[in-house]
């Protein structure tokens, strides 16, 4: 049984339709990336999926089980984590404070466990160490999250995320706004989650981050899911391509800036061996 | 006489302290300002009041008021304040006026427009020090206090509860987002919020041995301007403003007393504080602590 199932997902904000009748299905353990130009709804069908907006028809199963209609608490507690598209993380608390709320978030339902001395706490300490370390974040561990820079927080936002141990992971545009020198830490991070056996579902803008990063890929446009595939399919996809056409064309030119430092073609990990470059 | 006043304003400022951390951590949590936390004072204060008649206790008479003002405090945010939160700011807090106006003459209707005494005896010893007399009542009030305080401060920096709290606080959404039952976060506070302000009317009651029906009115107004003066929805600030107002009002009215009345003293005191730093002594939000 896959993991998620999207089924018809219809989301109509007064005359606007902002994602129509979308399918698709992730496995448990596949990376899966959602990429499309800027307002074909690709967060609107996050939001739906974390619960965070109602669609119009259509529905969303989590290993089995309609999660349509629940509150976000409610999908974040049957393990959906997700990061936001602009960070959000609780400024005036630290980096260390931020991680380990969401640690051990299973004990916030229980009024009289969550009053413990929070450094009774073992293991919710050690998941948050575990998490600052491949995050990169030990440095800043006792900053306020309000004084970190972009690529930070982006970090901070995985870690988060990643803290309340979801069975799907849920990445919006995590590399926004980031230069080359954020974007290859950021990369490392959300490629190691795959070692880690999370199953991630990305939506990102930079099409050439997701297609290096993606077992396999969904293209959204207006709306509408326009191809799915494997990325090195989705590379040379003439719906894709035009779809692209006159907003970002560059970005599906070889060598794009995001995956800096790795070739087009053969990616790491050994997966879609042998095909050529790009279209 | 100038440490007994400052006694004296320690005390009315640990008390004004304890009703305004209530309405703080409620701003802090709904950002509404709720003027029926003045209500749940008076309502801690009568039912203090009638566990002391029936028990001569007046540590049951505390615990008693606290309770039911909590529970007052849970339905009032459940089925009011929370359910007309998205219509913004003002609505809830023309509701909590009216709320607050209702329970006054509720008040009024139960046990009469009179002053009912509670002459509870304390048991702690007269204390002198320095020559100056530090009564009973005064001791206890100094000491629930200092006990309240310190517990927040323990719950809001060191437990897992008060790291929800901060985080709902600050970004309801994004905590939603991560878990937490911003609903039940919520409710909790306002359990401690009501029942603070219910420990504060209960001590009131003790301190000036009178209830009455319009005992909240004076502190309505009083606790907005201080929460205000501490920052809107810092704890620390909070209750850093209050001592200070209690202390310069009983000082002031010591010295001048002659010239203004007490209360006008203190909001004298605020306004000028307030005109010379506009965004509070301490301006900073309840998850800045």
């Amino acid at each position: 049984m896959p993991l998620l199932e999207v089924e018809g997902v219809t989301v109509r904000f007064r005359g606007l339709t902002a994602v129509e009748d979308v399918s698709f299905q992730v496995e448990e353990g596949e990376f899966v990336a959602i990429i499309g130009p800027n307002g074909a709804g690709k967060t609107t069908l996050f939001n739906v999926i974390a619960g965070s907006q109602r669609p119009s028809r259509g529905r969303v199963r989590l290993g089995g089980r309609i999660i349509t209609g629940l509150s976000p608490a409610e999908v974040s507690r049957l393990g959906v984590g997700r990061t936001f598209q602009i960070a959000r993380p609780f400024g005036s608390l630290t980096v260390r404070e931020n991680i380990l709320l969401a640690a051990g978030r299973e004990q916030l339902g229980r009024a009289w466990a969550s009053l413990r001395l929070r450094h009774h706490d073992r293991a919710a300490a050690r998941a948050t160490e575990l998490l600052l370390r491949r995050t990169g974040l030990e440095a800043v561990a006792e900053k306020r999250a309000s004084e970190l820079n972009v690529g930070e927080l982006r970090r901070l936002e995985i870690a988060r995320a990643m803290a309340g141990r979801p069975r799907l992971l849920l990445l919006d545009e995590p590399a926004a706004g980031l230069g080359v020198d954020g974007i290859l830490p950021l990369r490392g991070i959300i490629g190691d989650l795959r070692g880690q056996g999370v199953t991630v579902l990305l939506v990102e803008h930079h099409v050439g981050f997701a297609l290096s990063l993606a077992d396999r890929v969904v293209v959204l446009d207006q709306g509408r899911v326009i191809a799915v595939g494997l990325p090195d399919q989705i590379r040379r996809d003439p719906r894709v391509i035009r779809a692209y056409l006159g907003e970002e064309e560059q970005e599906l030119e070889p060598a794009p800036a995001p995956p800096a430092g790795e070739a087009p073609g053969p990616r790491e990990g050994g997966r879609a061996e042998g095909v050529g470059g790009l279209a | 006489m100038l440490l007994a006043n400052l006694v004296e304003g320690m005390t009315i400022g640990s008390l004004y302290a304890l009703m305004a951390l209530g309405l703080s951590l409620v701003y802090g949590i709904l950002r509404v300002l709720d003027i029926a936390n003045a209500g749940a004072y008076t309502l801690g204060a009568y039912v203090g009041v009638l566990t002391w008649r029936l028990t001569s206790s007046w540590w049951l008479a505390l615990l008693a008021g606290a309770a039911v003002a909590s529970g007052l405090g849970w339905l009032l945010q459940r089925h009011l304040y929370v359910p007309i939160l998205a219509s913004g700011p003002i609505v809830p807090l023309i509701a909590s006026i009216g709320v607050f106006t209702a329970l006054e003459e509720a008040y009024r209707l139960l046990f009469g427009p009179y002053i009912l005494k509670l002459p509870a005896r304390i048991p702690l010893p007269t204390v002198r020090i320095a020559g100056t007399v530090v009564s009973g009542v005064q001791l206890l009030v100094l000491m629930v206090a200092v006990a309240a305080f310190a517990g927040i401060a323990l719950l809001l920096d060191r437990t897992r509860t008060g790291l929800a709290w901060r985080a709902t606080a600050q970004d309801r959404e994004t905590a939603e987002a991560m878990g937490i039952d911003v609903g039940a976060v919520t409710g909790r506070i306002f359990l401690l919020g009501y029942a603070l302000a219910a420990a504060a009317g209960v001590l009131v009651a003790i301190h000036y041995n009178a209830v009455s029906p319009t005992m909240g009115d004076m502190p309505a107004y009083k606790m907005l301007a201080i929460i205000v003066l501490g920052g809107l929805g810092s704890p620390f600030g909070t209750v850093a403003a209050s001592l200070l107002i209690g202390l310069v009002e009983t000082f002031v009215a010591a010295y001048v007393g002659f010239l203004l009345p007490r209360d006008a003293i203190a909001f004298a005191a605020l306004i000028l504080i307030l005109l010379l730093r506009p965004q509070g002594l301490f301006a900073r939000g309840v998850a800045a602590r």
